[in-house]
């Protein structure tokens, strides 16, 4: 029982740190608006910058820590200027997207900058440990509760009796207003990055050090973590981040306790989506009514999608078919038949995120179900390989609906947030669930495809199928969108309240539109599971998800030929840019930050 | 022979032989060189791996390259990002199986990334070579596929002998990367244990991107056991070591030895002091090839190789022996792998295939301990299986 | 006349507020019946309430006689209650005609079947097969669907009627408020709800409105307007309801509401937050 003693204390040093991240976060959000994904990005640059000045300069620590401040003050400040103030007015989506891209660009600059080697400084300062209960608690620890603390308390004086930190607090309440009453919102914003970004830089190198680990690859589960806190104390609620980070580390900690350390991270997001379909406002925020006519949920960035003529199309589609037989390169085939499996997750994300308005950063899941039904299927119960993507699709698109369903009521990031966490779940699902899935060793000898017993063995037959998969279920979305469901869906989209007077049940149109883009998504995970005859929970990941968005993006939100145009652009460039290996990454974060800044309407226009 | 003679005698014949074998300034290969595709993670989470290979190969073709290459020909490589993902290395199998310059394959880093390519490499017969892939049904994927990674089933009870027959622990309590690799060497360890007469009594799996063990070592501690087995890459064991440090726990750490590197003792510091591991090479082995290696990676890149460094440079050099040997073409690579015996290596001395699994017989097993921030010898003896 | 709506005791609360306060009312078939009052008297509250946008702390609302209380909005729209909203609501990237069309959604009986029990759980599987496939009786009410929309549109003479296939975030302000009424009359309703149609229009865009909205009285519709400008509510309306802090403190003919002194005595209060009507009603 001593033990439980030992999970707590462990569970708030562990929640301690999650709150430097998230008060971060919520001082953003509470002004901006905006869940930024770049706040890992600053992190892992203020672990660096510590390491630097330490190994380098061999600064002593209180020295250290303040230039890291300023290292992430600033960073913030350019992030704040260059990324994301010249996209106000822009869809809600692009500041998101904005600072995705930026985390992609700053997270490859430390990499190629350091090597994605980890580093560990040479001696580790403060050493001495104190005996709590039955284990330790070090003198870093105390740092870091002492530095959260005086954040904290710092915080709340600046926004408490400061005449910008009364700012703050109207602009986060009311912007316009705030605006009104001469508050200089800028210089608000400002001020804020900067201050989140300086604390997220410290919380870095005090990671860095409490764990003597300093690595790129930290930046993207600092954010997720950060995310998950700040959400379950109560979005843009200083106290209330603080709060859910202790409470997220003392669950984590139990459910180590209990279950065993794989199911660290499952934990952590079934808190997560618990508290967003119970109380979206967070566990900790004040009681407030929310007023009877909520905001207009409009994100899409308006224009006027370029017409393709239905003609045009079709050309399109036979010259696909025919390049087998003009450019028989077996390379070519098989980046196209990436591209094509790719448009059909496009497809799928391009009709619920951007006809139907439920920005799903999850999808990756969809595809990771589709691909185990139809592998299991084949390989277990001996089902022929086209009955089995049939089901799977079929499977994912009931499973997929049925998960997403509760968070059908939250809106805008809320949603978005539930599905990253439904998506992290499945995965973890998969990883643990051994006994079906067969955990991380995978699937392997996946029966290759074939329909209707004839072998589809050569690089022709696959392309061709693939090829044929893809334009019929275009030709349905198509098909969908031309029809009273055209509409409608749009009108959920674009305003859900007027929508739901004119007696469009939200639930169920929802319902109707995630399922077929479930099914489209389920069968290209399941082709891609017997093309690939080996899959494993690691095959459809997180990356996976954050690119469809950007296809659908690039290719214009809702629009489906641009969703094909997305994926092909998508997949062949980075086979041109195989020459910047190393560079890859970056230019691609690179082109998602300009895409989102000057059309963030994509190639072909939003529909 | 009087001794003096007999010693005189050996010299000369040793001093014969070395000139035989050694690069003594031959003159350099020329004309156009003969390229290995390599496939692997240069970006992405695995990144560092890739420089390691890298460290390894052009360390390789320093030395084959400057004593006449491939029968005159320069012997080079392309190496392609595949970020270790499944999707990205089908596509370069494409690219490289359609290349015909290319004659074989190297790679890639993880399993599931070369598993996915088996079947493309396996229908255009060109040889894929994963020397990281210790995944038992790598080399099934058909017979072109071949690896001198050691298998799991070969290396963990290895581990499992040191640490129940040799250190003596009775209740161990493992910790494992839950990857593939992780995994089945975690099967394949309490399995042994258990037969050597030990009890498992905690097994904690953890994510790769896990920071955090400290809940973890409290269930471990709770177990009450007298040794902990890490199943772990360098940065993971580091990070677990010090935090059992930190917790107070004191019992005596055995590792796989995917921890042998030197960036192991870089990351852990003191942490790292007294842990049991073991190892295919050893910098203080006295094998001519392990001594001249170390010297000549020290001499190029100013540090100490590591086993993912030996790896690659071992698979080049195999490589080069298969093509003088046999030819370099791509047929020729794969019959001679089939055939070609004793390549010195330095992690096996001799390499040698197994033409049943297609993987390298004759692991051996150098137990050591960190002493004094170094790896040192335990007790100075072998386990040769 | 019968009684189209009637609405006994609704309350609604916010924390320590009373935005509508045990209000009574009833409206008859046919009638046009004005709701005003000061700002935050809770008139468009009270729209909510009815058209079930918000839910009552007590009181109920009856339509027809059919008890309607706490039913979500989307079936009040089957039972034809449409609404305007005061700060004009249209699909943004629908064009104009598409706008209209959605509001006859709940009228498009042939692409949703209504199955019985739990067979309505496949409704949504039929409708979309139904969408896709496109037979015969489906292509045939979309098009009357259509010619009715047109219809409703060139109610609004040359203001619509060519800019149909125009986005609704291109057009002006007034046009759009314009589209938001085309979408409730394409509805069919029984009992129309207009929040401040006119707000932020000018006078020669107020008379046009005006004029509409009396002609749709003259159709016999029934409808509920909640307006600003005394005038208009005056000219059009059977009955005057006056609201102020969720209390109903007048209900009359447009004669008697303008007489009653709880009714100027209300307006002279909030002058300071009320130039206009005061000054409207002065007249």
């Amino acid at each position: 029982m001593a033990s439980w003693i030992d999970y707590t204390v462990n569970g708030i040093i562990i929640g301690n740190i999650y709150a430097l991240l998230a008060v971060g976060l919520a001082l953003i959000f509470g002004v901006s608006r905006l869940i930024n994904f770049a706040h890992g990005s600053v992190y892992v640059v203020g672990a660096y910058a510590g390491f630097l000045a330490v190994t380098h300069m061999g600064t002593p620590l209180p020295v250290t820590l303040v230039i890291v401040v300023v290292v992430g003050a600033l960073l913030g400040l350019l992030i704040e200027r260059f990324g994301l103030r010249p996209l106000q007015g822009y869809a809600h989506i692009a500041p998101l997207l904005a600072t995705i891209g930026i985390s992609f660009v700053l997270d490859q600059l430390v990499q190629l900058f350091f090597s994605p080697d980890p580093r560990a400084l040479p001696s580790s300062l403060l050493e001495t440990r104190f005996q709590v209960g039955s284990g330790t608690i070090g003198a870093l620890d105390l740092v870091i509760a002492g530095v959260g603390l005086i954040s904290a308390g710092l915080l709340y004086w600046f926004l408490r009796f400061t005449r910008l930190g009364w700012a703050v607090r109207a602009t986060a309440q009311d912007r316009d207003a705030a605006q009104q009453m001469g508050v200089d919102v800028d210089a608000v914003h400002r001020t804020v990055f900067a201050i989140a970004s300086g604390l997220g830089a410290v919380s870095g190198l005090l990671v860095g050090m409490y764990y003597n680990y300093f690595d790129p690859a930290m930046s993207f589960q600092a954010t997720l973590k950060g995310v998950v806190a700040q959400v379950v104390g109560g979005v843009g609620n200083v106290p209330g981040a603080i709060a859910g980070s202790l409470l997220l580390g003392l669950v984590e900690s139990y459910g180590i306790a209990l279950f065993g350390t794989s199911y660290r991270n499952l934990f952590a997001f079934i808190l997560l989506v618990v508290v967003l379909v119970l109380r979206p406002n967070g566990l900790f925020a004040s009681r407030r009514q929310t007023p009877p006519e909520p905001m207009t949920g409009t994100f899409i960035a308006p224009s006027r999608p370029i017409n393709v003529p239905p003609k045009a199309l079709l050309g399109a589609a036979v010259a696909a078919a025919l390049v087998p037989l003009v450019f028989p390169h077996p390379y070519v085939m098989q980046t196209l038949i990436n591209a094509w499996l790719y448009a059909l997750l496009g497809l799928s994300l391009t009709l619920i995120a951007g006809t139907v308005g439920l920005v799903s950063l999850g999808h990756a899941a969809l595809l990771a179900i589709g691909g185990y039904t139809s592998a299991l299927l084949a390989l277990t119960f001996g089902v022929p390989v086209g009955l089995a993507i049939l089901s799977a699709g079929l499977f994912t698109a009931l499973l997929g609906t049925m998960l997403v369903f509760p968070s059908f009521r939250l809106r805008g990031h809320y949603l978005s947030i539930a599905t990253l966490a439904i998506g992290e779940i499945v995965s973890l699902v998969i990883l643990n669930w051994e006994s079906v899935t067969r955990g991380p060793i995978g699937v392997s000898g996946i029966p290759s495809l074939s329909l209707f017993g004839l072998e589809l063995d050569t690089d022709r037959s696959i392309y061709w199928f693939t090829l044929a998969v893809m334009v019929v279920l275009a030709a349905l979305q198509f098909r969908l969108l031309g029809s009273h469901l055209g509409r409608v869906l749009r009108a959920v989209r674009d305003d859900d309240v007027a929508a739901r007077s004119y007696g469009i049940g939200l639930d169920r149109y929802k319902a109707l539109a995630f399922s077929v883009g479930s099914f489209a998504a389920g069968v290209s995970g399941a082709i891609t599971a017997h093309i690939y005859s080996y899959i494993n929970h690691e095959t459809f990941n997180a990356q996976l998800s954050i690119l469809a968005l950007t296809i659908v993006i690039l290719g214009g939100m809702g629009n489906v030929t641009g969703a094909i145009v997305g994926s092909v652009l998508l997949v062949g460039l980075p086979e041109v840019f195989r020459v910047a290996a190393e560079y890859r990454v970056l230019i691609y974060g690179l082109v998602l930050l300009l895409l989102v800044r000057f059309r963030p309407q994509g190639i072909m226009g939003t529909v | 022979m009087p001794v003096l003679h007999r010693r005189l005698l050996l010299g000369v014949s040793a001093a014969a032989v070395l000139a035989a074998i050694a690069p003594a300034g031959a003159e350099p290969a020329k004309g156009e060189p003969i390229y290995l595709g390599v496939s692997g993670p240069l970006t992405g989470p695995n990144a560092q791996y890739g420089a390691q290979w890298k460290m390894g190969f052009d360390l390789a073709l320093d030395e084959i390259n400057g004593s006449g290459g491939i029968k005159g020909r320069p012997l080079a490589y392309v190496f392609e990002d595949t970020q270790s993902d499944p999707r990205q290395s089908v596509a370069v199998a494409q690219k490289f199986v359609a290349d015909p310059k290319i004659v074989a394959e190297l790679g890639d880093f993880a399993s599931p990334a070369s598993m996915a390519a088996s079947p493309i490499y396996q229908k255009a017969k060109l040889v894929q070579f994963g020397f990281t892939n210790s995944h038992p049904d790598f080399t099934k994927g058909g017979d072109y596929m071949w690896s001198n990674s050691v298998s799991q089933a070969d290396e963990q009870p290895l581990s499992a002998a040191y640490a129940v027959k040799r250190l003596g622990l009775k209740r161990i309590a493992v910790l494992h990367l839950n990857t593939d690799w992780g995994r089945t060497s975690k099967e394949i360890f309490n399995k042994a244990a258990k037969e050597y007469g030990a009890e498992v009594v905690a097994t904690e799996g953890y994510l790769p991107d896990e920071k955090d063990f400290r809940s973890t070592l409290v269930r471990v501690r709770d177990a009450k056991p007298d040794g902990v087995m890490l199943i772990s890459y360098y940065s993971d064991a580091a990070l677990i070591a010090r935090q059992i440090r930190q917790s107070g726990l004191k019992l005596p750490i055995v590792a796989a030895s995917s921890v042998y590197s030197p960036k192991l003792i870089e990351l852990g510091g003191d942490a790292v002091e007294g842990i049991f591991t073991a190892s295919r090479y050893f910098p203080d082995d006295p094998r001519p090839q392990v001594r001249d290696f170390v010297a000549r990676f020290k001499a190029k890149y100013g540090k100490e190789p590591d086993a993912f460094n030996a790896y690659a440079y071992d698979t080049m050099i195999l490589m080069a022996q298969v093509m003088r040997e046999f030819g370099a073409d791509r047929k020729s690579i794969h019959d001679g792998l089939a055939k070609v015996k004793d390549v010195p290596s330095v992690i096996f001395g001799k390499t040698t295939f197994d033409i049943q699994t297609r993987r390298v017989t004759g692991a051996k097993n150098v137990e050591l301990v960190v002493k004094d921030g170094r790896f040192t010898l335990w007790d100075g003896g072998t386990a040769v299986r | 006349m019968s009684g189209m709506l009637e609405i006994r005791g609704l309350t609604r609360r916010f924390g320590g507020l009373t935005a509508v306060a045990a209000v009574d009312l009833d409206v008859a078939e046919h009638e046009f019946v004005s709701i005003i009052g000061p700002n935050g008297a809770g008139k468009t509250t009270l729209f909510n309430l009815v058209t079930g946008l918000d839910e009552a702390d007590a009181g109920t609302v009856s339509l027809a006689g059919r008890d309607i209380s706490g039913m979500p909005p989307d079936r009040l729209a089957a039972l034809g209650v449409a609404r305007t909203f005061q700060h004009g609501r249209v699909f943004a990237n629908l064009t104009v005609l598409d706008n209209i069309l959605v509001g006859a959604h709940v009228r498009f009986r042939s692409v949703r079947p209504a199955w019985p029990g739990p067979l309505s759980l496949l409704e949504p599987v039929a409708e979309l097969a139904l969408a896709l496939v496109r037979p015969g009786k489906v292509k045939a009410e979309e098009a009357q669907m259509r010619e009715e929309a047109l219809r409703i549109l060139a109610r609004f003479g040359e203001r619509l009627l060519p800019r149909k296939d125009n986005p609704a975030y291109s057009l002006s302000y007034a046009n759009r408020r314009r589209v938001e009424i085309g979408r409730a009359l394409a509805l069919g309703p029984r009992l129309l709800l207009l929040d401040e149609p006119t707000a932020g229009m000018n006078q020669t865009e107020t008379a046009e409105m005006q004029s509409l909205i009396g002609d749709l009285k003259k159709t016999g519709l029934t409808i509920l307007l909640i307006e600003h400008k005394l005038d208009m509510v005056m000219q059009l309306s059977d009955r005057v309801v006056v609201m102020d802090e969720g209390h109903v403190i007048a209900n009359g003919t447009p004669a008697e509401v303008r007489n009653d002194p709880k009714v100027i005595e209300a307006y002279l209060g909030h002058r300071r937050a009320d130039r206009a009507p005061v000054e409207e009603a002065a007249e």
